[in-house]
């Protein structure tokens, strides 16, 4: 076991770091943390990066000075520029200093493996060391940190990345006990980065990197610290970031431009570091786009929306244009040096090969995503597929073999630090269909859907109280204590972290809703910023949400409707408060404190597309911070509250069998999504069907009026499908 | 005759309206101003930024700085701002300026109906857009402003050309200047929003001079008694 661990970021010196990095992987005796590319430190003339640094219990801080090459240069200069630009930060923690010292001893290593004689350079009291010499060299180092959280605190100050979740203005609670006063108290708590969303803001490849994780476990805020990690240590390359909803443009400018101004105390250079929609239109720089600046750069055909729903349909317009100007695109024109990608369980596989042609031979693509927040029903298939393969039949891109010297190229956020244990696993249950009692005669399962992968659940999570965690074994699976932090839910009650709803009709859903809005606004100290109702219908939000809004205004609070061109940030900003009423889709990127989920009975069955209309109930419920009310009208919300109690009476544990094989694809038929053309032709063909049913029982046709052969036919079928 | 208050109301009203049918993506409520001089104005938050509307700027960054700062009595599904001020000496009008600032980054309501009203992320992605143009109901009756033929009392102007007043018989209400838009740009086979706006018998006086009767001019209608 390795006891020292090492986080690979990036800087220019990749010979000297990758020796270092090997150097302490291998190490069996230091413990502590070694990370290359950082940090960044901010000065009087500007932005400063340690090439290295190792922080040890056993050694203190070391900074390592790395040499490509066999030409040390002055050394001893950058050694106290370093040591210099780190105490004068490290004196701003004041659990680091005694009286007007620093508690903990700072050193500077100069590493050359390039340097054969490292004798020839020696100076006095300035350590200057090849590979040989560093066990030598580092042994000389010595400390003990005796005094407790001495180690810790130093580690905490090096690693705090950014401090990125400061409320965008005062909350003002008055009253102990409100709901404001617990969102204020929940967002000091998570205002800084843990260790493991650092790494990944930090760990850089070439080549292409995954990142998965939860809804709320900080993949947009790792990605946006990520570009802009990138964009400080490599000013010169052209960084995109790209995500398919404008909502959250400004979402990543302003994640970038703290970290930037906090890190290196510049402001980013937007010319070379770009928030860019990914699909885009003519129009200057505010509606540019990659697949845009793809077509345009190989001159190939652009579709607009319009334009590539007519030829692709809807649900496969994105993909439809993408495909086309990649048929068409002739490889060798690389227009970015990294891509990083938001949400990319949204996109189609085509988009993100075209990320993947636009770069350079390094193929730096980072691409974050949640399977069960994807909207759209097609799921991202396996890297080899995404990507394809070298003309040798070797896939482009895959995540396996683990160096523990190298950056990951495949992380996972397992820690969520929006929804606390009820609200998540209700949405997880809600989303998989955990308690969902099935419809279909002859179902052995209710699932809606489930992962391929069983050892996923651990991935992200979970872990498993009984059973096994194998197809076709019962298995009952638990948030552990570590992923679904206690103090998220020690707030309030559980009956009222969630709480699930049902109403006669639209009006009393209405009427229940406004009410309870005011009481937020006026006895519970949020925000109007606090507060997000989602319709989880795309195509039904306007309608629904009028009369709502209406009724508010009525009772002089105002409201606004996320549409095209909304941009949060100008109703934060604003003076005049407003609520957010928003469809799904530009849900995502949001998070309130107290979300109110209406018409909520449209999630509940569905002859087909049930996967993605699960989806949206579990994309909606994520988007809270502390609070959720799930509301809608009906029979349908009837049955979906059933399924709702079903969990509450788990305890909030997912109690199933893991599907087996053939199950998991029969799900994935049964739910799987249907385009408006293939639903039409179902429909038609059962009318048949049911017609000649009601035909043959009522004798107006007999069997033997019918084509033998057709008979036989079906016959057949209908026997595969009894006999499994 | 229309007073400040009956205005006022008819505005709200009208926003209400749009709000409820889903329409008004966001809204500012009209509100009342007394001002030195038995001046009473009817207007809307930030109106202060329509100033830049009247600069010699580029209609895209004006309308940017228009949405940016919420200067609007309603924004519609496509982007398009509408805004109603009007201006009254005692009870009688004097002046009034109702405005439609179409968005020129994104496709018209009625070409791109199904996209706006279904949520269809990708709305925005449009490469042909119509020439999208603001267009404003003035009306101006102080002496030594208005002149018959060059600068007709009430008037429509198109686009930002200079001296484009188009005569009108009269002043126009907020549901006069509502229904014209919703019935020429937000109407589609499948919506018809206009048709159910509340409606009021309220009028202005006619106001247009008898030379401008010779030329081609539009007639609001009156109040049916």
């Amino acid at each position: 076991m390795t006891s020292v661990s090492v986080v690979r970021g990036t800087n220019n010196k990749p010979v000297a770091s990758e020796a270092l990095a090997r150097f302490f992987a291998n190490n069996k005796t230091l413990t502590g943390e070694l990370m290359v590319g950082y940090p960044i430190v901010g000065s009087s003339d500007g932005r400063f990066t340690i090439d290295a640094i190792f922080v040890s219990p056993q050694k203190g801080v070391v900074i390592f000075d790395l040499i490509e090459g066999a030409d040390p240069g002055d050394f001893c200069d950058r050694q106290d520029d370093a040591a210099n630009k780190l105490e004068a930060k490290l004196r701003g923690y004041k659990e680091l200093v005694r009286k007007r010292q620093l508690a903990v001893p700072l050193s500077v290593i100069s590493f050359a493996p390039g340097i054969a004689d490292q004798k020839k350079f020696a100076v006095k009291d300035y350590p200057l060391t090849n590979l040989g010499g560093l066990p030598e060299t580092l042994a000389k180092l010595d400390w003990e940190a005796t005094e407790p959280g001495l180690y810790a605190a130093i580690l905490s100050a090096i690693q705090s990345i950014s401090t990125i979740r400061k409320s965008r203005t005062k909350r003002v609670a008055e009253k102990a006990d409100s709901r404001g006063s617990k969102l204020k108290a929940l967002e000091d708590s998570i205002a800084t980065l843990d260790n493991l969303q650092s790494r990944a803001v930090l760990e850089t490849v070439d080549g292409v990197q995954r990142i998965r994780g939860l809804a709320g476990s900080g993949k947009t805020i790792v990605l946006a610290l990520k570009a802009a990690y990138l964009h400080a240590q490599h000013p010169d390359w052209r960084i995109a970031v790209t995500f398919n909803s404008r909502s959250l443009k400004g979402h990543f400018r302003r994640l970038i431009n703290n970290f930037s101004v906090e890190q290196t105390s510049e402001e980013p250079n937007w010319e070379k570091l770009r928030i860019v929609h990914a699909w885009g239109a003519a129009g200057g720089t505010e509606r540019d786009g990659i697949y845009y600046e793809f077509c345009r750069a190989h001159d190939v055909e652009y579709f607009d929306f319009g334009s590539a729903k007519a030829r692709y349909g809807s649900s496969g317009a994105f993909s439809g244009a993408c495909k086309h100007a990649l048929s068409l695109f002739k490889p060798g024109k690389p227009l970015y040096d990294a891509v990083l990608v938001d949400e990319a369980q949204d996109f189609p596989p085509e988009f993100l090969r075209i990320c993947y042609e636009m770069l350079d031979s390094k193929k730096r693509l980072v691409y974050a995503y949640d399977e069960l927040q994807n909207l759209s029903g097609a799921s991202l298939p396996l890297p080899e597929e995404i990507f394809g393969r070298a003309p040798d039949g070797v896939p482009r891109v895959n995540f396996d073999g683990d160096d523990p010297a190298a950056p990951r190229r495949d992380v996972i956020l397992e820690k969520c630090y929006r929804n606390s244990k009820p609200v998540l696993v209700t949405a997880h249950s809600l989303g998989f269909g955990i308690y969902r009692i099935p419809t279909r005669a002859g179902a052995t399962t209710g699932l809606v859907q489930m992962f391929d992968q069983p050892d996923l659940w651990r991935e992200i999570g979970y872990v498993v109280k009984d059973g096994a965690l194998t197809p076709g074994s019962n298995v009952v699976l638990a948030r552990s204590e570590e992923s679904s932090p206690a103090f998220l839910e020690q707030h309030s009650a559980t009956g009222d972290l969630v709480q699930f709803l049902s109403f006669p009709d639209h009006e009393t859903q209405s009427q229940w809703l406004t009410a309870e809005i005011q009481k937020n606004l006026s006895e519970d100290e949020l925000r109007h910023d606090d507060i997000v109702v989602i319709n989880p219908d795309p195509l039904t939000t306007r309608e629904r949400v009028g009369p709502i809004r209406r009724r508010l205004l009525d009772l002089g609070i105002a409201s606004h409707l996320a549409g095209v061109d909304t941009s949060p940030d100008v109703f934060f900003e604003s003076e005049s408060p407003s609520i957010t009423f928003t469809g799904i889709y530009r849900a995502k990127g949001n998070e309130a404190g107290m979300v109110y989920i209406i018409n909520a009975q449209d999630c509940h069955a569905a002859a087909y597309n049930l996967a993605t209309i699960r989806n949206r109930l579990f994309t909606a419920i994520t988007r809270s911070k502390a609070w959720v009310r799930v509301l809608g009208v009906g029979k349908e919300m009837d049955g979906l509250i059933q399924e709702y109690q079903r969990v509450l009476e788990h305890n909030f544990e997912l109690h199933f069998r893991y599907p087996t094989e053939d199950e998991r694809k029969e799900i994935m038929i049964v739910h799987r999504d249907l385009s408006a053309a293939d639903e039409k032709r179902v429909k038609s063909r059962q009318k048949d069907l049911f017609e000649l049913v009601s035909d043959l029982e009522a004798g107006n046709v007999h069997a033997e009026d019918l084509d033998d052969k057709l008979l036989a036919k079906l016959d057949e079928l209908l026997a595969k499908r009894r006999a499994p | 005759m229309p007073t400040p208050v009956q205005i006022m109301e008819e505005a709200n009203d009208v926003i209400r309206y749009l709000v409820e049918v889903g329409l008004a993506g966001d809204q500012n409520f009209a509100f009342r101003r007394d001002l030195p001089d038995e001046y009473t104005e009817v207007t809307f938050p930030h109106s202060h930024h329509i100033n830049i509307a009247l600069k010699n700027r580029d209609y895209a960054e004006i309308y940017a700085v228009l949405a940016q700062a919420r200067a609007y009595n309603a924004i519609l599904p496509d982007g398009a701002i509408l805004q109603m001020m009007y201006k009254f000496v005692g009870e009688d009008l004097e002046q009034h300026r109702l405005a439609f600032f179409p968005a020129p980054h994104l496709a018209d309501f009625q070409s791109n109906a199904e996209a706006y009203l279904e949520d269809e992320i990708y709305a925005d992605v449009v490469a042909q857009r119509n020439v999208r143009f603001p267009l404003r109901f003035d009306f101006d009756c102080r002496d030594g402003i208005c002149i018959p033929l060059s600068h007709p009392k009430s008037h429509l102007s198109l686009g930002q050309y200079e001296n484009c007043r188009i005569p009108l018989s009269s002043a126009i209400t907020p549901i006069g200047f509502v229904d014209f838009v919703l019935r020429n740009f937000y109407h589609t086979a499948f919506h018809s929003f206009a048709t159910k706006l509340p409606k009021y018998a309220r009028a202005f006086a006619e106001s247009i001079f008898a030379e401008e009767l010779q030329v081609v001019h539009v007639r609001v209608p009156t109040p049916a008694n």
